[in-house]
């Protein structure tokens, strides 16, 4: 049996309008339907392969945020998701909106939108999958 | 006036007929908004010494608790015996220590801001006494980003965007509020096209949202089939929304002036798609309330009690929930609803059961506005969005929106700049309650209750 592929997803909520979120959670309805892929998302970070953070990090999530990325184990994969968290959303120079999460958690894989669509969201996931199985081959 | 007499008069107002709406602050004065029925909003205004000392308001009547602890930390204000003293959110990025209850036997755990769900951040510390809930604390505040002192100094125009992204679930509502005091502030009256095509799109809103809260319902009373059916046709209702307005959250659709170029391009298909959305959804509906088991779970979870929907200002249809009449769309009507007869759903048991019967009543009254609205406009070509040039001045306007009452408070300069912009809206006034609704259920029945509000955090931070 293998488990090439296969992700357990943890979503990263930092101050994002839940746009993203309606989006996020969308993956996981009749239609999207991750599971079929062997992705789940995942209420720990724990078990995850995969974060995805939403919004452009705030000064109050800071702290959670780089919490959640201690407790994830390696190797994973950091997905920015929506403007907000790629640092270019419509908070960019709001005093308590930090810089998004390419800057602040150094996310590597992007998804550009506002909110991105559901496919979009998935081919980055995808993405995220892919680059997780180069950097540990013998998964 | 003294800060005494000035509390005087927003409790005789609070006491009376006005429905409480919210407060705020800027930079020498503080604003008290009320609504009374077929009225526009009426603003208590009371102008700050240079101490900015305050009596709270609060300390004697809860519904401001919020707002009066916001304007103390965000605008420097002094009240005297704020019930709760603690700062409302966060910081420099430390929240203030939760408040917890003591005695034998209790005890505290703390819940976020991370949740195990795909949901805003949040922190929720329990006092319980076994499974038994003795006190909730809600701190949230994480999604706040500066959003007001952001859109200070910037043209009206280029901040309509931004104040649609204030909150993703509830920006139709918001754009719609924001639209009409910029309309407002410039003397122009929108066509009644436009009103109509304005309704269409708040109603979609409506639709959207009520559907996944009623999907989540299910889920947290372990109907796992009443969530996945309520999720695939709130699928089918955002997908509604992109060809009804290019945008599967409604985002921009309404704009100062009219209605973006993208809304209703595609009448028959939406006429279509509402349609079929509107029969998918009633057999949803006849199936969920027909299910005794899940409904029975719905039943004395989470009860609001008449008295304390009223004290903390409950809207929406948490408000209807409890006993409660208003809906901003019959009580204060605006564009489309004027010489509208909209039923007004009301339940009086105050539990999930009654928030999802109203949240069901409201679907369906929903789809009929639209349709008809649909049919007045007709296929003829939505007028282009017209020039609004806004005055310097102040206006507040109302709302509803999916969880209640949406307020937009708008101060404008000569240059057609935004001064002050507060926005209140229905989940800052509904957050307390949730709280409350908490106080003696069982701690597994969280998810259930908070689910049968489904509140925003991002436009209660801002």
């Amino acid at each position: 049996m293998s488990f090439r592929k296969s992700l357990g997803i943890r979503h990263l909520v930092c101050g994002s309008c839940n746009g993203c979120e309606h989006e996020v959670n969308a993956l996981t309805n009749a239609y999207y339907d991750i599971t079929q892929e062997g992705w789940d998302i995942v209420a720990s970070p724990r078990h995850a392969d995969v974060i995805t953070v939403t919004g452009p990090v705030t000064d109050a999530m800071r702290n959670a945020a780089h919490a959640t990325l201690e407790a994830t184990p390696t190797p994973h994969v950091i997905v920015a998701v929506g403007d907000c968290a790629l640092g270019e959303g419509p908070w960019v120079g709001a005093a308590e909106a930090g810089d998004g999460a390419v800057v602040e958690l150094g996310a590597t894989v992007t998804v550009c939108g506002c909110p991105p669509s559901p496919s979009a969201i998935r081919a980055a996931l995808a993405d995220a999958a892919e680059r997780i199985t180069q950097r540990n081959p013998s998964r | 006036m003294t800060a005494e007499i000035f509390r005087e008069h927003v409790l005789a107002e609070a006491l009376g007929s006005g429905v409480p709406l919210g407060a705020y602050a800027d930079a020498d004065s503080l604003h008290y908004l009320f609504l009374r029925e077929a009225n526009e909003p009426l603003v208590l205004t009371h102008r700050l010494g240079a101490s900015r000392a305050a009596s709270a308001v609060s300390a004697l009547w809860p519904a401001f608790s919020w707002d009066e602890r916001e304007m103390a930390q965000e605008r420097g204000v002094c009240f005297d015996a704020l019930p709760d003293s603690r700062p409302l959110r966060a910081q420099r990025g430390v929240m203030p220590e939760a408040i917890v209850a003591y005695g034998e036997g209790l005890m505290h755990f703390v819940v976020g801001p991370v949740h195990a769900g795909v949901i805003e951040a949040g922190r929720f510390t329990f006092s319980s006494g076994g499974e038994t809930v003795v006190h909730l604390d809600a701190q949230l505040g994480y999604a706040h980003r500066g959003v007001e002192r952001a859109l200070e100094g910037r043209s009206v125009f280029a901040c309509a965007p931004l104040v649609a992204r204030i909150c993703g679930s509830c920006s139709a509502a918001r754009s719609l509020a924001y639209a009409n005091a910029l309309e407002m502030l410039s003397s122009v009256g929108v066509s009644v096209p436009v009103h109509l095509a304005r309704l269409v799109i708040a109603e979609l809103e409506r639709v959207y949202n009520h559907l996944g809260d009623l999907a989540a319902s299910s889920s947290g009373a372990g109907s796992a089939v009443g969530f996945a059916r309520g999720m695939a046709l709130k699928e089918e209702a955002m997908r509604l929304n992109q060809i009804a307005s290019g945008h599967r959250l409604l985002f921009d659709a309404i704009v100062p002036g009219g209605v973006s170029a993208s809304v209703l391009g595609e009448r028959r298909a939406v006429r279509a798609g509402l349609a079929v959305l509107e029969r998918r959804t009633e057999r949803y509906l006849d199936e969920l309330f027909g299910n005794a088991s899940l409904v029975s779970r719905w039943h004395g979870a989470g009860v609001v009690p008449p008295d304390a929907s009223r004290a903390f200002g409950a809207v929406g249809p948490a408000h209807r929930a409890s006993h409660g009449t208003v809906d901003i769309r019959a009580f204060a009507p605006y564009g489309a609803y004027r010489g509208l007869s909209i039923r007004v759903a009301h339940a009086s048991s105050g539990d999930a059961f009654a928030r999802c019967l109203v949240k069901r009543a409201e679907l369906t009254e929903s789809f009929r506005i639209a349709r008809d609205a649909l049919a007045a406009i007709g296929d003829s070509a939505l007028p282009d969005v017209q020039h609004l040039s806004p005055g310097a001045g102040s206006v507040v306007t109302v709302v509803e929106g999916p969880r209640g009452a949406e307020v937009v408070a708008l101060r404008t300069g000569s240059v057609g700049a935004v001064e002050r912009l507060h926005v209140i809206s229905a989940s800052y006034r509904n957050w307390p309650l949730v709280v409350r609704a908490m106080e003696g259920n069982i701690v597994p029945d969280f998810p259930l209750v908070n689910k049968s509000f489904n509140l925003c955090y991002a436009c209660a931070d801002r």
